[in-house]
């Protein structure tokens, strides 16, 4: 194998590595804005910007590759598990270097998104992707965007120091329970992941201070107009969210009390027992860092994300939407990704291969993940223990105006922001222009299709100057089987994706989904 | 019917607007078209305005200062689009604006207002896809070179991009259709100019078809899609077969 590893071309390199890394979902180069310099190649769009899609429609936006597809480790669902015979390599930093310099001046990428198997061991692996990104950012002088992922038991310093070097840090959760890892990543445990994700948590939130910000990521713009969004303080039970220290090693399914603080040795212990950060604490770490550096090094300021594997494990869509609310909540992650389990290795622990991918579930996960950031709803609004997972036919949103049909019909004309947001087909765009606009006169319903409302669905649900558009009864079975026949066939488009049409279920979702 | 009629460039649009408000004809006795004119129409009246830089300056300067700065970059953005009916629509968007001030922008449901808005939102996607979509070569020389065939005229949205992105470096965008590019020499400011037919054959005789970056791309580009999710139509709606030209990874 020594061998062969030497003989391997860059263009063969390139497809191994690039091969590996696709199953990674995240690929936004989004969260971060930062200006050019002269003498540097690269600046970084908050927005994010997409290059291409690929033959599966995903965006292309970052050169996603792994470092090295060698790996101790051996997570059943993985191609590169230490069990499967495969080509291995490696790529030198140097190598990755040059493939992103010479792939951002012709405008294919707007930076890298480097992740990589455990080779050796986890400080080995992190230590030759920091020298990557280091030689990257002070020899080749780049300044677009970068992301990296943690190794899962990587030392704290080498997590800090590639912090100052990226523009976002992912470790990924894989699946939502110690016992789900403990069958599928045997070699990962909650605390390895949930350590470094909080290590870079505090990181962030100490930059931030240090730059006068929120100790606290900021969320949609359009939140400010929402009460009581997972963002603030949990609206009940704050108390079951605090860690205690007689529960430090136990490990409830769905919830990450934090149980590593037995260590001792982190100068933040004190701050990581509530489920938001102790801004004191923190604030003491910044005047130490400041007494170092004039002006701070951005640490990770497009934020940290993490994914999970969909349909791998017998989790259900409560536990992932909860386990999600909590890690937005305990961690201020900025985003949270899903990924439909593809077979890639016959095992008994598995679904076995002929599994196709649960789009539509993965589908209905990001609509509810896009409820909880933007439109100011719980993952208790939306699932409960009674009713634990999605409804296949119909979208998150619509499912729970269903089951809240004493708010409606709502006048447009008169309800709220966080009102509107309610409303089946009305989103966040285009209840900002309901709102702004029906200032200057009455709203028509022509003038809300002009606007961007879904009137197909929206009309079941509103009035505009006190008529519904057409005269119909509010009425739950009726309205039920009307969107069902109007969700038909984006659901079954989702499943069948060679035929998948744009899905219009909000109406602003349409690119920002994956970013 | 009076139409007033000019070349299709900022100035000349503004200028045209200028002498159209200055006509006291009335407001809906006149249109505003930017030339070439299609079919002529019966029974209307063809007044060609010639540019007149003093003319135009004073619009814009009013729409800043009467309207606001957001307005202006509306009107520009719409002038720069390829829909025939846009100059009449800024005229009709700015005698209100004119009116009502800077609220103008918040009146979504005036028809007036919808329309400039409609066409601005086209620009303005148009110019995002670019930032994505254009492609550089290298040639030889080490200077990059990207060709687009936009709809609407995007060049001057697009050139600051990729002015801020690529300092140091020597890039120029060529608009094919146009027989326009910009031009940036590495760590200097770019510039608008337009090609001759001699110029523009000489630029694409001089690109390097030997790039080995572009064959390491559209092998990263193949590699990267996950087959189990195949899904041509989602892939054609974000990336429409129109964009694709100039795209290096969907060049055979
Ligand atoms: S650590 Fe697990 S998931 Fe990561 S490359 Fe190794 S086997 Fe795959």
């Amino acid at each position: 194998m020594g061998d062969l590893r030497k003989s391997l071309s860059i263009g063969e390199k390139l497809e191994i590595l690039a091969d590996a890394a696709k199953y990674d979902v995240a690929c936004t180069s989004s969260g971060v804005n930062r200006k050019g310099k002269s003498g540097s190649l690269g600046n970084s769009c908050a927005a994010g910007i997409c290059h291409s899609f690929a033959s599966d429609g995903r965006c292309v936006s970052l050169l996603k590759i792994l470092q090295s597809n060698e790996c101790v480790y051996d997570c059943k669902y993985c191609l590169n598990r230490s069990s499967n015979d495969r080509i291995r390599t490696t790529f030198t930093p140097e190598e990755v270097c040059q493939l992103v310099m010479e792939f951002y001046r012709r405008n294919y990428i707007e930076g890298l998104f480097l992740s990589s198997g455990v080779v050796k061991n986890p400080t080995y692996t992190m230590e030759l992707m920091y020298r990557t990104l280091y030689m990257l950012r002070n020899q080749y002088h780049f300044n677009g965007y970068i992301h990296v992922k943690a190794i899962p038991n990587a030392p704290g310093e080498l997590i800090e120091q590639i912090g100052y070097l990226a523009d976002r840090m992912s470790i990924n959760m894989e699946l939502p329970t110690e016992d789900s890892l403990k069958k599928l990543a045997p070699h990962k445990t909650q605390n390895g992941i949930l350590k470094p994700m909080e290590q870079i948590q505090n990181r962030i939130a100490a930059y931030r201070l240090t730059i006068g910000k929120d100790a606290r990521m900021e969320r949609s713009a359009s939140n400010r107009y929402l009460s009581g969004t997972i963002f603030e303080s949990p609206r009940k039970n704050i108390a079951s969210n605090i860690y205690t220290p007689s529960r430090a090693n136990t490990q409830l399914p769905v919830s990450y009390e934090k149980t590593f603080t037995q260590s001792g040795t982190n100068p933040l212990q004190s701050s990581i027992s509530l489920s938001q950060p102790d801004i004191n604490s923190l604030q003491h770490q910044v005047t130490s860092t400041k007494a170092d550096k004039y002006s701070p090094v951005p640490f990770v300021p497009a934020g940290q994300s993490t994914q999970m594997i969909i349909g791998a494990t017998s989790e259900n869509d409560y536990q992932l939407l909860t386990t999600t609310q909590r890690l937005y909540q305990q961690f201020d992650l900025k985003r949270v990704f899903y990924s439909a389990y593809v077979p890639l290795n016959e095992d008994s622990a598995l679904p076995s291969l002929d599994t196709t991918p649960p789009l539509l579930r993965e589908h209905r996960l990001y609509q509810a993940d896009w409820l909880l950031r933007y439109y100011g709803f719980h993952a208790d609004d939306l699932l409960s223990a009674d009713k634990p997972n999605f409804n296949v036919f119909l979208d998150p949103k619509c499912d729970w105006a269903l089951r809240h049909l004493e708010l409606f019909p709502m006048e447009v004309n008169k309800a709220d922001y966080a009102d509107l947001l309610k409303v089946p087909g009305i989103g966040i765009k285009s209840a900002m222009r309901i709102v702004n606009s029906r200032r200057s006169g009455q709203l028509t319903f022509d003038a809300l299709k002009k606007m961007g409302i879904v009137l197909k669905r929206a009309k079941y649900f509103i009035t505009c100057q006190g008529k519904m558009m057409y005269s119909i009864r509010i009425q739950e079975d009726f309205i039920t089987r009307q969107l069902i026949g109007e969700d038909y066939k984006s659901s079954w488009d989702v499943e069948h994706p060679t035929t998948y049409k744009q899905l219009s279920l909000f109406d602003d979702m349409k690119k920002g989904a994956f970013q | 019917m009076i139409i007033y009629t000019c070349e299709d460039t900022l100035e000349d649009m503004m200028t045209c607007i200028y002498d159209a408000w200055a006509s006291k004809l009335g407001h809906q006795n006149i249109r505003l078209m930017t030339e070439p004119i299609g079919n002529l129409e019966l029974f209307c009246e063809y007044r060609h305005v010639p540019v007149n830089t003093q003319k135009a300056e004073s619009v814009i300067r009013s729409i800043q200062n009467k309207i606001s700065f957001s307005a202006y970059q509306c009107v520009y953005r719409c002038a720069m689009s390829c829909e025939t009916n846009k100059l009449d629509v800024i005229y009709r968007f700015l005698l209100l604006g004119f009116t009502y001030g800077a609220g103008v922008m918040d009146m979504l449901q005036h028809p007036a207002v919808m329309s400039i808005f409609e066409i601005n939102r086209k620009v303005t996607n148009e110019s995002h896809l670019f930032r994505e979509f254009t492609r550089f070569i290298s040639m030889k020389g080490n200077v990059l070179t990207a060709h687009i065939e936009p709809k609407s005229d995007i060049l001057t949205m697009l050139a600051p991009h990729f002015q801020d992105r690529m300092p140091s470096e020597n890039w120029m965008i060529i608009d094919d259709n146009r027989r326009t590019a910009v031009v940036h020499p590495k760590d200097t400011d770019y510039y608008l100019t337009s090609l001759s037919q001699e110029e523009f054959h000489r630029l694409s005789n001089l690109e390097d078809t030997a790039d080995p970056y572009v064959a390491l791309w559209k092998n990263f580009f193949q590699t990267i899609g996950i087959k189990e999710r195949k899904n041509p139509t989602c892939q054609r709606n974000h990336i429409p077969l129109w964009y694709r030209k100039h795209a290096t990874e969907f060049q055979l």
